[in-house]
């Protein structure tokens, strides 16, 4: 959980508010432009490093042959992993949302669940039920039932937006439910699939632990290797360095596939409630493949964690030990979401309040950030904080500061919705009624918008408690996050021990995910 | 929600006064930081806590990012002690002249062969290299003879082996400085066709004991530790030690040093005292670390096999060049 | 010789009945109207003839072949039947062309052919051919779906208020156009509106409908001019409803002595007329004297609305009225062409012109 793009940007209804954007501009701006820059600070350092290091060094860390074996293994992973993500999505969104499927509702939130337990205690659980696992397709595996809830979410939230009387239009005009399907339904989801591609592939990019279990290396994978080797040296950077453009080429992939379209519904008037499909003999293969899934995603972990933890007794449950990271990671995750929702606020106005180029530009940057490794955050801001700021390094503050960048666009997405929700006239009615601008603006929006800055929190929060490269690359002395610990239990294949940090992440998880499915229940209109 | 940020602001000040400000910048006491087992290192915190009354944080890591780590930080290094498991890392920190003497009657409690001319450092610790081997599918008579061996083709895809460690790293020093740059090289890319990456040496020794891998070169004290639990990754496996003077038959020596920009020298140098006292060397025959015990006079666990049987190389532990190691282990991708 | 059969048709959602029993019979190459009020069921009916849905009772047969008995029903892509929706629901991820041709299967040669001749059928430019629905009005977008669905030559084409989201003035010429285009081509239309004027002038059977049943079902003319009841009176148009005494085919009412359209005598009776049978004309109160058998009212209201005027007219005298005081204070409320309307305080005589329809 380590990259932090969330529902890409959604063109929310703006109002241009140019007068108000003079008035209040100035430090909101300023404030904006600031996280900006901060955001494209490990992007700079890096290319700084590159400069640095000198063509020739680079070239050869670049160019060698266990880069570009890094380089097959991780793209196989994003080509087979991802379509197969993308299947699976669409099934059960389509058997979840359209289809009269007992328990539909009930199976919706078991597709979303998944999401609570970190990719890292997937992988344990795997590695505990199939020992000899390893390798590209077990990574696949392990990736898609890890990963397949980002599609599912965006994939169903856009089925449940699409008007069904293009669907009724297509059957008049002599297609069958499949071919319906195939024509127009699909093509409807296209930028929902784009958009929930992207977020896995990313995901994929960024993970470690996962990868790790199953001695499957990808660029992550080196680039910690490296880290652990040789610390912050070049060949660490430059291996961050191509997994960038690896990101890069995947943003760019998303943009390029989705193209300029905007599948808006074209006409007025209320949509009419969706009809579900009568699934009739196809019942039981569908709730068959749902069983698979959820089997799959939520039976084996829980399975492992609970056998671990009823064969390491009450010996693995060592309290004070226990306890003490489970302060330490819920302080990190409250005070990294805060801090992440505050750096959002200026942005959130601003691309509410009054749309732009240079607010798009800023955003853009945001996104791009979001975008990045968790890996290559840290390693950026080590390089940092050790050759330029070494007073902050190891730093509650700069640990805060990567969880910001990371987790930026997670607080965006939240923060715009709710801040669009507020009207800017109460704004303006609180300047006329003699408030400064920026107590019009505490007294009216951001009061008003705290409901979706609380959501937008929990979502950091989630992100932070399940981080694991970045916390260990980072964190103050004597910080031990739940899954540094269960990393560390597990990385000595002390299992058992390592089971009551899973499951107490996965508990925490839990409330935090069904807030993310409320949400995006409430997103689509529902 | 009329009062959910203030709310929520003033909950982040408690969290933070309450847990994490004492939790994570601990001033007074000194900083340890550990690349030695977590478990091995807290038993000789508590016991030396306990005995002097002098608190210990640890920051817990592997021997290389944390040398590299001191090496980058230099003189702001927050770190007053520094324990690793092999002896590259404090060769590494030795020679950027980060290391304060260690004191003399520390350095008297353990013999010469385990710490360096210099006396920036001492040993704490020490542990062998094993080819670690699942008997169902390995018979004496088919073990290498060498750990050189392993480069032949008639080995390849049959052995493991965990090349992002510290350990499997000071090895590869060790036959650098026995066998010099060519022959290291060398072997390095025939190991590169010939093994399996896994991370970390438990994970090996949990393949080989499933039979996935025939074996694989790590240290010894996997296989006692785990013997002493539940045995339930190792039952089916045997050590074979190469002996003979083999590369595959190295000593490493942990150690343990003190930063000359400690703000804590006194109890730093204490806290060396002790580990490598009576008082932590017992800890080693014990406890459940199964390394060696290195202070004079001190006995290991009486379940290994001794130290001075082991028919080790004899290698200058003052000399073991990690930057090399790791340039030669990325350059035959490795790495 | 009934091309559609439409009997018994019953059909639920939850506990509540949007069909309760409805019955059509549609002749070949005709043109239907159902209207009602929103609610009424009438688009349920619409979906069960296009196989959106099953009726929960009933039959629907189309030239012969059952589409329809209770819940074995004929899949909608199985039908034949084109649907123009209200929005047109135009698929936004194809080209307008692509959507013309959607049903047009890709293999066929001449796929590109039939769109262009489609669209100039509709009265769509070429140009717009390689454009995306959004990018087109309301109109257009109407005439895509038209084409769209005639593309696979119907046997029936159904229209659910496609007409609903113009401009007033766009309605009625894409109304006629629309009539004339598919009377040409020979399909049999049902169209759905909430709208009376669009019904009454687009169909030859209009079927008024009313809580998920069928009120009454003529041609526009009857309708407008016999209808069954009060309700459906007021919902075709304006109506001035009196009540009457009924003999000899003449009714005694406050207007005077009407002719009706029965020969029943009934003492006890209600009339009604369309406000376009009084005629008014100036007059003065010299002018009312002497006159006993004429009707004279004083305009005591009158509302400019640019073509046509809405005037209120109280009665002066009248002849024999049966109950002079509910219809003496009540003031006639017409509607008549903005031109030279009478003012207020001027007198004018009434004439009533055609037979007045008694309800039954």
């Amino acid at each position: 959980m380590q990259s932090a793009v969330d529902l890409a940007p959604s063109g929310l209804p703006s109002d241009t508010g140019r007068s108000t954007l003079r008035r209040t501009a100035p430090w909101i701006v300023i404030a904006a432009v600031f996280v900006s820059l901060l955001s494209l600070l490990p992007l700079a350092f890096i290319i700084w490093i590159a400069v640095q290091t000198g063509w020739e060094t680079v070239s050869a860390l670049v160019f060698r042959p266990r880069v570009g074996e890094l380089l097959v293994n991780t793209g196989m992973l994003v080509l087979l992993a991802v379509p197969i993500a993308i299947v699976l999505s669409v099934a059960l969104a389509w058997l979840t949302e359209r289809s009269n499927l007992p328990g539909a509702r009930l199976w919706s939130w078991l597709c979303v669940a998944p999401l609570a337990i970190p990719a890292f205690v997937h992988s344990y659980a795997w590695i505990t039920m199939v020992p000899r696992l390893h390798g590209l397709w077990a990574g696949v595996l392990i990736s898609v039932i890890a990963y397949f809830p980002f599609l599912y979410l965006t994939v169903s939230a856009a089925l449940r937006r699409l008007d069904p009387a293009l669907e009724d239009a297509a059957a008049a005009l002599g297609l069958g439910p499949w071919r319906v399907f195939l024509r127009v339904v699909l093509p409807q989801l296209r930028l929902a699939i784009c958009g929930g591609s992207l977020l896995v592939g990313l995901h994929l990019l960024a993970e470690y632990g996962l990868y790790v279990f199953i001695r499957f290396d990808t660029f992550t994978t080196a680039i910690v290797d490296q880290f652990q080797s040789t610390f912050n040296g070049p060949a660490a950077n430059m291996l961050a360095g191509v997994l960038v453009s690896c990101c890069f080429v995947l943003l760019g992939i998303e943009v390029l596939v989705r193209g300029e379209e905007r599948y808006a519904r074209v006409g007025s008037g209320a949509a009419r409630s969706q009809q579900r499909t009568r699934l009739g003999r196809a019942t039981i293969p569908s709730l068959l493949l749902l069983l698979a899934t959820t089997l799959l995603a939520l039976g084996v972990p829980f399975v492992t964690i609970g056998r671990w933890l009823v064969a390491g007794g009450m010996e693995v449950w060592r309290f004070d030990e226990i306890g003490l990271a489970l302060g330490q990671t819920l302080f990190l995750a409250l005070a990294g979401a805060l801090l992440a929702t505050v750096a959002a606020m200026p942005m959130a106005w601003i691309s509410i309040r009054a749309p732009g180029p240079l607010q798009r530009l800023l955003e853009s940057c945001n996104y791009i950030v979001g975008s990045l490794p968790g890996v290559v955050i840290a390693l950026a801001l080590v390089t940092v904080t050790v050759r330029i700021a070494l007073p902050l390094y190891q730093t509650l503050f700069t640990i805060l500061v990567a969880y910001a960048l990371m987790f930026l666009p997670r607080a965006l997405v939240s923060l715009r919705a709710s801040i669009a929700q507020a009207p800017v006239e109460l704004e303006r009615a609180a300047s006329s009624l003699g408030r400064p601008p920026l107590n019009a603006l505490w007294s009216t929006t951001i009061r008003l918008s705290a409901p979706g800055a609380a959501a937008g929190m929990a979502l950091v929060a989630l992100g932070i408690m399940n981080e694991l490269t970045a916390t260990q690359m980072l964190a103050p002395n004597g910080t031990r996050t739940l899954a540094m610990a269960f990393w560390s239990y597990s990385g000595e294949i002390d299992y058992a021990s390592a089971a009551p940090y899973a499951f107490i992440m996965v508990a925490m998880s839990l409330p935090l995910t069904w807030l993310l499915y409320v949400q995006s229940k409430r997103m689509a209109g529902r | 929600m009329k009062y959910a940020l203030s709310t929520l602001v003033g909950a982040t000040a408690l969290a933070i006064s309450l847990i994490g400000g004492p939790a994570m910048a601990e001033d007074d006491g000194i900083i340890v930081y550990n690349a030695q087992h977590e478990n091995l290192t807290k038993a000789w915190v508590e016991g030396f806590t306990k005995e002097t009354g002098i608190k210990v944080t640890v920051r817990n890591g592997g021997d290389s990012d944390f040398s590299n780590q001191i090496v980058a930080e230099g003189a702001a290094s927050p770190a007053d002690v520094f324990l690793t498991e092999n002896s590259p890392a404090m060769v590494l920190v030795e020679t950027s002249g980060l290391f304060a003497p260690v004191d003399a009657d520390t350095l008297a409690q353990v013999p010469q062969d385990y710490q360096p001319i210099s006396g920036k450092w001492v040993g704490i610790a020490a542990r062998s290299t094993v080819f670690a081997y699942n008997k169902t599918k390995l018979t004496a008579d088919q073990l290498p003879k060498s750990m050189l061996d392993l480069a032949d083709p008639s080995w390849k895809g049959r052995w493991a082996a965990s090349p992002s460690g510290a350990d499997f790293q000071a090895i590869v020093s060790a036959l650098l400085q026995l066998k010099g740059e060519a022959a290291t090289a060398d072997w390095l890319k025939a190991m590169r066709t010939n093994f399996i990456a896994y991370k970390g040496n438990s994970t090996v020794m949990k393949a080989v004991n499933a039979g996935e891998i025939e074996g694989g070169v790590i240290y010894h004290y996997y296989y006692f530790g785990d013997q002493a639990k539940t045995g339930e990754n190792s039952k089916n496996v045997e050590l074979h030690y190469f002996k003979n003077q083999d590369p595959g038959a190295f000593v490493s020596i942990s150690g343990g040093g003190v930063l000359a920009s400690s703000k804590h020298p006194k109890e730093a140098q204490a806290f060396l005292k002790w580990v490598t006292g009576k008082g932590g060397q017992e800890i080693l025959k014990t406890g459940d670390s199964f390394e060696y015990a290195v202070g004079k006079g001190a006995e290991s666990n009486p379940k290994l096999v001794p130290l001075a049987d082991l028919q080790a190389p004899k290698v200058d532990a003052t000399t073991l060049n990690s930057k090399k190691v790791t340039d030669l282990m990325t350059a035959a991708g490795l790495l | 010789m009934s091309f559609l059969e439409i009997s018994g048709l019953h059909k639920h959602y939850g506990p509540v009945a949007a069909l309760a029993g409805v019955d059509l019979s549609v002749v070949s190459g005709s043109r239907t109207a159902i209207v009602g009020p929103s609610g009424c069921g009438k688009t349920t009916l619409l979906r069960l003839i296009a196989g959106f849905e099953a009726p929960d009772q009933g039959r629907i047969a189309l030239d012969g072949e059952v589409l329809a008995n209770g819940g074995n029903a004929v899949p909608a892509h199985r039908r034949g039947i084109g649907v123009v929706a209200q929005d047109g629901a135009l698929f936004p991820h194809l080209t307008i062309g692509d959507n013309i041709g959607f049903g047009i299967s890709r293999g066929d040669d001449k796929r590109s052919e039939r769109i262009v001749e489609l669209a100039y059928i509709v009265g769509l430019d070429k140009a717009i051919l390689k454009r995306r629905p959004h990018e087109l009005s309301g109109g257009q977008q109407q005439r895509v779906a038209l084409a769209r669905a005639m593309a696979m030559k119907p046997r029936l084409m159904l229209l659910d208020e496609p007409f609903s989201a113009l401009d007033t003035g766009l309605r009625a010429s894409m109304r006629k156009a629309v009539a004339e285009l598919l009377e040409a081509a020979g399909i049999t239309t049902i169209l759905v509106t909430h709208d009376q004027a669009e019904a009454l002038s687009f169909a030859s059977q209009v079927a008024v409908m009313r809580d998920g049943k069928f009120s009454q079902v003529d041609t526009p003319r009857e309708l407008y001019l016999r209808p069954r009841d009060r309700m459906i009176a007021e919902f075709l148009g304006d109506a001035i409803i009196l009540p009457a005494k009924i003999s000899g085919g003449f009714a005694n009412s406050p207007l005077g002595r009407i002719p009706v359209d029965t020969a029943d005598n009934r003492d006890v009776a209600r009339i009604m007329l369309r406000p376009e049978q009084i005629a008014l004309k100036r007059t003065s109160r010299e002018g009312m004297s002497g006159t006993p058998d004429m009707l004279f009212g004083e305009v005591t209201e009158s509302e400019f609305g640019g073509s046509m005027c809405t005037i209120a007219v109280r009665l002066l005298n009248n002849a024999d009225p049966p109950d002079a005081a509910a219809i003496g204070n009540t003031p006639l409320v017409l509607r008549k062409p903005g031109m030279d309307t009478p003012a207020v305080g001027e007198i004018v005589r009434l004439t009533v012109s055609g037979k007045a329809h008694v309800f039954a």
